[in-house]
């Protein structure tokens, strides 16, 4: 009977690099050219393993006599005989070996991932990016339009988002075999899109209900996004570690957010000026105040300031 | 001894006898317009020189008395004496003006008298009583300074369909701006008047404080839409700090903007306000305040009010700044 045994050779994080089907009652696996497989390696003897069923009919490995001897994965000592565990890879000198039967059960096929997403979606959701941007760039103009003025952002806004989105594809396809490019585009532009309608939604908001301290601290949500689109790429790549994925993301965004508020109030403090924000007045949502109000606040600023003397002026 | 707002001190040295000036007993309204004056001092470290020159009167809508002297004053002349052909002291050497020629001013010598007067009848300060004196002359200055302001009028001046206050003053002096000239043709224009007080006070080389500045802009929308404009007056509105701001003397900016309507209802429009104070640190009391504001009755004109105010109690600055609030208002 034909006793068909399938030997791997593993990488370091155990893909295949190669399988051999080997028959027959035994295998020799070795340097030299008498072998059923060879091997480069030059740590491993000429004559190094020996795979063969033993009086009960386990497979096992055995050690020929090498120098540098047969280990059971990360097994710091050398055996001269183990038996075959198929989960188990097996190691003689730097190579790791794997050995599997036919009748290894392999798992379930795996659903296929969600569908491709229609490129006429992604270049509609990216002409509305581009759109949005314009509208911005128009609204905000206050000298004589001129076509260049606008160039940059028409040609910059696809630009940078094909960059980006082909850095992503690339590691995407370098890890999974599949570049998703169209995917990850569409990740960039949604997310940029989200982030311009937010910020929009910020200003209004500070402005037609007078928080007007929620403008300044817009550098944190905007790091928020950027971990969150980083996140959706690394999903792309492999759907795998998803949680602690998104928690380094979260850290290093949190650390990013601590770095620039210092640096804020380090670099900025005495010379930075007041970024008032002005919208057109039929926006305003709340009806103004009395002026006691604004008085009382000054009132209320001025401990601030008293407090802020008794502080050493080298960097608090 | 120092007097802050003349610029003087009284030094004591040692072991020197060399003999003195006396300052000269006719008041000042008894010395002629023309008349020959001596100017002594080490311009620009060249050695000791005398410099003669014209007495010409005290400085007219000046907040502090100084008297112009025609002649060349140059760094390193002041605190030296100016005297008559007879050796008498007349004023005392402080500035000249940069950019004029033969321009200079002298501190009147009944100030100097009257310091070493007060110097004579107390112990000498200790240097570590001196910044608190300084303190104290400031805020003392500031507070005269600022009732002075209170006690004048405010004149409102028309700015399209409104009435803004200007301070109306002999030593403010105020000059008009407009953007109408400038190429390519603005799209919103700005017709603006700027005034400041005469009144820097040398604290040290990297500290001058004491001015008070208001300036008042009719800023109209030429073809601009409303959000448009609303960028265009958000750009008009950097806040004038006036002077640096090195963080040895001030602490860090710190702000509060607010949406008000005008104190009495119905009188003026309402405003998109902005008070930014900056403490001494130094000097307990006194701040720098800067107010800014923009009327939010209409989306296509506006007019903005920017009030600078140095070395100024907080209560002072938030006085003036209610009246200038409250004479902001539509033109009937």
């Amino acid at each position: 009977m034909e006793q068909v045994i399938w030997v791997e050779i593993l990488s370091r994080q155990l893909g295949v690099i190669a399988r051999h089907r080997c028959t027959g009652p035994e295998i020799r696996i070795g340097r030299g050219y008498d072998n059923d497989i060879v091997l480069d390696d030059t740590s491993i003897a000429a004559a190094h393993l020996r795979i063969a069923r033993n009086a009960d009919g386990v497979l096992m490995a055995e050690d020929l006599g090498s120098a540098n001897g047969l280990y059971a994965g990360h097994a710091k000592e050398r055996v001269r005989r183990v038996a075959i565990d198929a989960d188990q890879p097996l190691r003689i000198g730097n190579t790791l070996l794997r050995i599997r039967e036919p009748g290894y059960q392999v798992a379930a096929e795996k659903a296929e991932r969600a569908p491709h997403v229609a490129i006429s979606t992604v270049a509609a959701i990216g002409v509305a990016t581009l759109l949005l941007q314009v509208l911005i760039l128009w609204l905000n103009e206050t000298t004589e339009p001129r076509f260049a003025s606008y160039l940059p952002t028409l040609l910059g806004v696809p630009a940078v988002a094909l960059a980006w989105t082909a850095s992503w594809a690339l590691l995407c396809r370098i890890f999974s075999g599949h570049p998703r490019f169209i995917r990850n585009l569409f990740i960039a532009f949604s997310v940029f899109l989200a982030y311009t309608l937010f910020t929009s939604a910020v200003a209004l908001v500070a402005f037609g209900f007078s928080w007007h301290p929620i403008a300044t601290y817009q550098y944190a949500i905007a790091w928020c996004f950027f971990a969150v689109v980083c996140v959706l790429h690394l999903r792309e790549i492999s759907a795998s570690h998803l949680p602690l994925k998104a928690g380094i993301a979260a850290a290093l965004a949190a650390l990013a957010i601590g770095s620039q508020t210092i640096l804020r109030s380090e670099v900025s403090g005495t010379q930075r000026s007041y970024a008032l924000v002005l919208l057109p007045p039929a926006l305003h949502v709340i009806p103004a105040k009395s002026q006691d109000v604004f008085f009382s606040n000054i009132e209320k600023l001025k401990q601030s300031l008293d407090r802020d003397r008794t502080e050493s002026p080298d960097g608090d | 001894m120092l007097d802050l707002a003349d610029d003087l001190a009284v030094i004591s040295l040692e072991g020197h006898d060399d003999g003195h000036f006396v300052f000269d007993p006719r008041p000042l309204g008894d010395l002629t317009k023309g008349e020959r004056l001596y100017a002594m001092g080490n311009p620009l470290d060249l050695g000791f020189s005398i410099v003669d020159g014209t007495y010409n009167g005290l400085v007219e809508h000046s907040y502090v008395q100084r008297i112009h002297f025609s002649g060349a004053l140059n760094p390193g002349m002041s605190g030296g004496p100016t005297v008559t052909a007879d050796g008498r002291v007349v004023g005392i050497n402080v500035a000249h003006q940069v950019g004029g020629e033969l321009v200079s001013f002298l501190v009147p010598a009944q100030f100097a008298e009257s310091l070493l007067a007060r110097a004579d009848a107390t112990d000498p300060p200790t240097p570590e009583s001196l910044r608190a004196e300084i303190g104290r002359q400031l805020t003392d200055w500031s507070t005269k300074l600022h009732d002075a302001v209170g006690a004048v009028g405010l004149k409102p001046a028309g700015f399209g369909p409104y009435l803004a206050p200007q301070i109306d003053s002999p030593w403010f002096t105020c000059w008009a701006e407009t953007n109408a000239g400038r190429v390519p043709k603005p799209r919103a224009s700005i017709e603006a008047t700027h005034c400041t007080s005469d009144t820097r006070l040398f604290v040290s080389e990297d500290l001058n404080t004491g001015m008070i500045s208001l300036t008042q802009s009719l800023v109209r929308s030429v073809d601009l839409n409303q959000f448009q404009f609303a960028t265009f007056l958000a750009q008009q509105v950097r806040l004038p700090w006036l002077g640096p701001a090195p963080r040895k003397w001030f602490t860090p900016q710190r702000c509060e903007e607010g949406f008000t309507k005008a104190p009495t209802s119905g009188t003026g429009p309402p405003i998109d306000a902005v008070w930014c104070a900056r403490a001494y640190r130094q000097f307990d009391g006194l701040y720098d305040v800067a107010v800014m504001s923009v009327t939010q009755d209409s989306g296509s004109e506006a007019l903005v009010s920017r009030l600078g105010i140095q070395g100024v109690t907080y209560e002072n600055a938030m006085a003036l700044t209610k009246r200038i609030f409250a004479a902001l208002q539509w033109s009937k």
